[in-house]
């Protein structure tokens, strides 16, 4: 019983820590970065990735609509353009999502996918929506409804919610796990506090903790402890940077501008 | 040898200006860079056995239309995102739906 409790308290000790009120970001938040290719130690812009949050009022109650776009560079859309939208609608204060929207529109490849969480069934409604020539519509649509883990939160909302946590208390090394609903399952992502670093970007020299990102069983970002991101080490907690291994070659995100932040 | 560098100094050349032409045209400076070292060692040689020098002449040529172009378009050339009207449609087409699922949606633990 003792040793069930000291690990318990260590394993407490080492998480970031659970449910956190939201004291991170709030309403009219803009972030601009933008995300560059990387081949043989050249980097090469490529688009603009935008975070917006923004209100929305409905029938139960105001909800945060977090809304993730990114789209290529002019030079660029000749050849493959990216028109992404990510978003998601949650709870304000900790961040659990309600609804989650993706429309992705990569060199000619469209997919939409719409999420609705139900927390009391902890069901989720899914609408996976493909071009098809095969229907009169255009579209082949696929309804599914699985189930869900407690705490599990989209791609979107993951990103938000990991602002939320208290990582200053943690020391490091520490790391913890989240569940994420990504592709119509659920996918474990861990992140790892790695150190504390002061690095220089587009709003000013900034102390940042900087995080590695594993998610495992996913095909989409490789290595391990090869795809960080660097949060400020304020009450705002803005990705400032981030780092990732894709299959050919890596990528990098890099912060232009960041307004309307809380603190 | 003359021949292998000559042959090496053209290919990347050909390569650099390839790469100039398109987006990811900061790429284009190592290809260059390899043809003007290759097409330089095989001018030399060339140029000692009193050989002709045309085709190594073409692949510096190249060489430095394709290093002009990319040192040019890094230095001035300004990211800037293309026509985003339709997912700006789409986003706000998007968004009407949810706001009809949200209201329909029972969410009794906003406490606020």
């Amino acid at each position: 019983m003792k040793n069930l409790l000291f690990n318990l308290i260590l394993f407490l000790s080492l998480s970031f820590g659970f449910s956190q009120t939201n004291k991170a970001f709030t309403f009219g938040e803009n972030l601009t970065f933008s995300a560059s290719y990387k081949m043989s130690g050249i980097l090469t812009d490529i688009a603009e990735v935008k975070m917006q949050t923004a209100k929305m009022n409905t029938k139960s109650g105001t909800l945060m609509h977090l809304k993730t776009t990114a789209a290529t560079y002019k030079s660029f859309d000749s050849y493959f353009k990216i028109r992404d939208l990510y978003e998601s609608y949650v709870n304000p204060k900790n961040i659990k999502p309600y609804l989650y929207h993706r429309e992705i529109d990569e060199g000619g490849h469209y997919k939409y996918t719409k999420y609705k969480f139900n927390h009391k069934t902890r069901k989720v409604e899914g609408l996976l929506r493909q071009k098809s020539e095969n229907f009169p519509s255009g579209f082949w649509d696929r309804k599914t409804s699985v189930r869900f883990s407690y705490n599990t939160k989209d791609l979107v909302s993951t990103i938000y919610y990991l602002r939320t946590l208290d990582i200053k208390k943690a020391p490091i090394g520490a790391s913890d796990t989240f569940k994420i609903f990504f592709d119509n399952k659920e996918t474990q992502c861990s992140f790892k506090l790695l150190a504390k670093e002061t690095i220089n970007t587009a709003i000013g020299k900034k102390e940042c903790y900087k995080l590695a990102i594993n998610v495992s069983g996913s095909n989409v970002l490789k290595g391990s402890n090869a795809n960080l991101i660097w949060l400020t080490a304020d009450e705002n907690k803005i990705p400032v940077y981030a780092k990732f291994k894709i299959a050919v070659g890596s990528g990098e995100l890099k912060i232009k501008s960041a307004t309307g932040l809380k603190n | 040898m003359k021949k292998t560098f000559t042959i090496l100094g053209f290919v990347f050349a050909v390569i650099a200006t390839l790469l100039a032409v398109l987006p990811l045209y900061k790429f284009a400076f190592i290809p260059a860079i390899l043809a003007l070292i290759f097409s330089v060692i095989a001018f030399l040689k060339a140029r000692k056995k009193n050989n002709s020098t045309q085709f190594i002449q073409l692949s510096l040529l190249l060489t430095i239309i394709s290093l002009v172009m990319c040192t040019y378009k890094t230095v001035f050339i300004k990211n800037e995102v293309g026509d985003t009207v339709k997912l700006e449609k789409r986003e706000e087409q998007i968004k009407e739906d949810a706001k009809e699922e949200l209201n329909d949606l029972n969410i009794d633990d906003l406490d606020f």
